[in-house]
């Protein structure tokens, strides 16, 4: 059966482009949801939310054509929606652990897609201030029902892969050695753009920033997957990161100060273009809703900032800036925004616009991807992406971690080809 | 798919498709001298969040844009606390005068200024039994002609959302700038601000019917929705052709035409669609729900109305305004083939409403130029439905012939969104 429905679905792909992918098997696709929590704003909250009651998508309430059946949830707490949500859809049922759901209370693999939501929940931070959600070890009990049952299925993996480099590179590789559909990441790759533009492929990119409001590791693996969705559509394709460098207090405003990359900062054009892209400037002024910062409303607006510089083998630089504000301040900007000087100097720049608001729709189009999973078996964007903003995140905090210190990372020679096509919400 | 990337391929635009910086029109323009004429400048006011844009620039295509105008002279009718216009004055180096005609003329015997904006919104003016806010827009503009006729000399003019809340005043205005012969832009930041996705109705394309969803009170924020709309269905075959008849309702009327098909529940399922933030259940637990079919629409509406606009063309459209389901602005239409149009007019968050910076940049180019991007009869369409609708609210929400409202007009090719 596995053999044939793989056949079936590589006819199928051809008509999903046109958004009308419905399962013809003869059944509904069964997914199983893994994750840590379930409550409201959580990511398992969005993204198994849209499965169960469906999302506005291209003027319908969408449906997805397929079912999930059982569900993961490691903590229950007082806020906790899996119940209600289990008690709604009576196709829904809650295991007590990671083999029941997958094989739906049997012996083998019984569904046909696997969502993997290790994000939120009451979890404890090394020392280097990464929280330690238990992807990969979902990941891997994940993996042993597919070997005991002989069997796989796509899985997606929310946000970055693990924390932890050498677990990232394993679930990767056992993906790959297994041969399933394997995609991950954040969803500021897919949702909306201001403008609703992407970089053209094969341009020439000699330096890109991205900003944000800050959040090491958690907040970190949003701008760098933004940015990276950028960059990667350079001339060449990826070929991955070569250094890291890390910069808080005095060496973050030095480097500010700097404007270039060459004086051991980054390209102040870029950092201006990247802001005046913001919908959500912070108030610098008094009585002004709307200003521009100066450099010593920067430093005084988020004084805890730190940026991670990269050198990408192909000599792409690439840096993110993380405005973080403390205990008695506002921050800078309140939504990320990326900028790339392409040779010739021209500027390219955009906003990753996330609808905060009462659904969080930014999940929509991450969903939709996952869905064009379940039913090709096949990711819409490479998981080397995810893979190499992965390590990229760990590198970061580690050199944040060794005081700032200029690391190598060999181990980050990744090398992937994009997507011709765009894959943000643009419909 | 009708993106404003298959628009834009369409018309040959250069960088700008893609997000480069492009050089600003102003960039290389001398400085202009304008006015500003208001009834209130405190924080949060359009006054603030508009005039400041003159005072220290905002973000245009990437880049944080100086316009080349020289904010020279002020008007405000109100002083209330909180008011801000001595400060700015003294921090930017202009100056307020008490009437109008000074600060038309900078104090002196003649105009001195080369565009005005005019911005009567907010501040403390009365209702009348219609439940209009009767700001002094018409008054502010008639100053202006006064002293147009005066000294002999035009400049253009910028009001801010509708010309006025009387139909006739608003003709009038018009009226008045074609026969001096000055360039009039008026409206809401709502035809110019980002579109989720960026779509336009195709220019020339039949429509069949079109529906608003919009939120707020009255006669604020349905003059936003029904400009919005306007900019979309003003782009169909044939042009605008003026409105044959209009209708109010409220209360449960509003959910019976819709069962009766008198607007469409298709539409409305398109429009919520493009909604970020449903209320109810998706408040409670963010959960997304199908809110046009669930059946709990009509719980959460507590007091819903729908404007139904029959236009001289025949086109049906309709405006509902949904308290309490929604807090977006959304628009649908079907085109004939049966393809749906959606999209959200997106209102970036407070304080810095960066679609006011959208609508900057309109009056701006039109100081600089000498010409209105686009047609101020849009203004006066939308204003004039919007002050006969409520006519229909007062006449026991009876059906209103208007055959008053023969405001035909082009709209423009190009598209003026985003930015």
């Amino acid at each position: 059966m596995h053999c044939s429905r793989r056949s079936f679905l590589a006819g199928l792909a051809a008509s999903l482009p046109l958004g009308e992918a419905v399962w013809a098997a003869d059944r509904r696709p069964r997914i199983a949801a893994l994750t840590t929590i379930y409550h409201k704003y959580s990511h398992s909250q969005h993204i198994v939310d849209r499965f169960l009651d469906g999302y506005g998508w291209e003027s319908r309430h969408h449906r997805p054509p397929m079912d999930v059946v059982s569900l993961y949830v490691e903590q229950v707490g007082d806020n906790d929606l899996s119940d209600e949500r289990a008690k709604r859809h009576r196709q829904l049922k809650i295991y007590p652990t990671i083999a029941e759901a997958l094989t739906q209370g049997g012996s083998k693999l019984a569904v046909d897609g696997v969502l993997l939501i290790g994000e939120h929940g009451n979890y404890p931070n090394n020392e280097k201030g990464q929280k330690l959600y238990p992807r990969y070890e979902y990941f891997q009990q994940v993996v042993d029902v597919y070997r005991e049952s002989g069997r796989t299925a796509p899985l997606f993996n929310d946000k970055h892969l693990s924390w932890n480099w050498d677990y990232a590179r394993k679930m990767y590789d056992t993906a790959k050695e297994m041969d399933f559909g394997f995609m991950a990441g954040s969803s500021l790759p897919v949702t909306w753009r201001q403008p609703s533009v992407d970089l053209p492929r094969d341009a020439e990119v000699e330096e890109a920033v991205g900003v944000w409001g800050g959040g090491i590791d958690g907040g970190d693996i949003h701008v760098l997957e933004a940015m990276q969705a950028i960059v990667e559509r350079r001339r060449g394709g990826e070929t991955g990161v070569r250094t890291v460098e890390a910069l808080r207090g005095e060496r973050f405003w030095n480097a500010l100060d700097a404007g270039s990359w060459e004086a051991g900062g980054w390209d102040s054009r870029l950092l201006n273009a990247a802001l005046c892209r913001s919908n959500q400037l912070k108030t610098a002024r008094p009585t002004y809703s709307n200003v521009f910062p100066t450099a010593e409303d920067l430093r005084r607006l988020a004084p805890a900032s730190y940026a991670y510089r990269f050198e990408y083998i192909d000599g792409l630089k690439a840096t993110i800036v993380q405005f973080q504000p403390d205990q008695k301040t506002g921050g800078v900007v309140g939504d990320c925004n990326v900028a790339a000087r392409l040779a010739g100097g021209e500027v390219f720049s955009v906003l990753f616009y996330l609808p905060y608001y009462s659904m969080r729709n930014f999940f929509s189009p991450q969903v939709n991807h996952i869905e064009s999973l379940f039913l090709t078996g096949k990711s819409s964007y490479p998981v080397e992406r995810t893979l190499l903003t992965t390590g990229m995140t760990a590198a970061g905090i580690e050199s944040l971690y060794q005081h700032q210190k200029r690391l190598e990372t060999p181990h980050l020679a990744i090398r992937y080809e994009p997507t011709r096509e765009s894959t943000f919400w643009r419909s | 798919m009708l993106t404003r990337r298959t628009f834009i391929g369409a018309v040959g635009a250069g960088a700008a498709t893609w997000g480069t910086v492009r050089p600003a029109l102003g960039d290389v323009t001398p400085h202009r001298r304008i006015a500003i004429i208001t009834t209130v400048w405190t924080y949060l006011s359009h006054a603030q969040h508009m005039g400041d844009r003159f005072l220290v620039g905002y973000p245009r295509h990437g880049q944080w844009h100086k316009p080349p105008l020289q904010v020279v002279s002020l008007y405000v009718d109100q002083k209330p606390e909180g008011d801000l216009s001595a400060q700015r004055a003294a921090e930017h180096g202009f100056s307020i005068y008490p009437t109008v005609a000074e600060a038309l003329r900078c104090g002196g015997d003649k105009l001195a200024v080369d565009g005005i904006v005019t911005i009567g919104e907010h501040g403390n003016y009365p209702r009348n039994e219609k439940g209009q806010i009767l700001y002094p827009r018409f008054e502010f503009f008639q100053q202006a002609v006064k002293v147009f006729e005066q000294d002999q000399r035009v400049v253009p003019i910028f009001n801010d959302k509708h010309l006025s809340y009387s139909w006739e005043k608003a003709q009038k205005m018009v009226a008045d700038s074609k026969r001096l012969k000055f360039p009039f832009l008026a409206g809401s930041s709502l035809p110019v601000t980002w579109r989720l996705p960026p779509v336009e109705v195709p220019y020339g394309a039949e429509l069949q019917e079109a529906l608003m969803v919009g939120v707020g009170s009255s006669d604020a924020m349905d003059y936003h929705a029904l400009e919005a709309m306007q900019c979309m269905v003003e782009r169909r075959k044939g042009g605008e052709t003026g409105i044959k008849s209009v209708q109010m309702l409220e209360g449960d009327a509003v959910w019976k035409a819709g069962n009766d098909g008198r607007w469409s529940t298709r539409l409305l399922e398109a429009a919520l669609s493009r909604s970020d933030s449903l209320q109810g259940d998706s408040q409670l637990d963010s959960r997304p729900q199908d809110l046009a079919h669930n059946g709990k629409l009509q719980k959460l509406v507590k007091d819903p109305a729908a404007y139904l606009i029959e236009r001289t063309d025949g086109l049906r459209t309709t405006l509902l305004m949904l308290n309490g389901a929604t807090q977006d602005f959304t628009f649908a239409a079907k085109l004939k083939g049966g393809e749906i149009l959606s999209t959200q007019f997106f209102l970036p968050p407070t304080p810095n409403v960066t679609y006011s910076a959208c609508l900057v940049a309109q009056i701006e180019e039109m100081i600089l130029t000498g010409r209105a991007p686009y047609p101020v009869e849009r203004t006066q369409i939308a204003s004039a439905m919007l002050d006969r609708c409520l006519d229909s609210k007062m006449a026991d929400h009876r059906r209103i012939e208007t055959p008053e409202l023969d405001i035909s007009y082009q709209a423009p090719r190009e598209s003026r969104f985003g930015g």
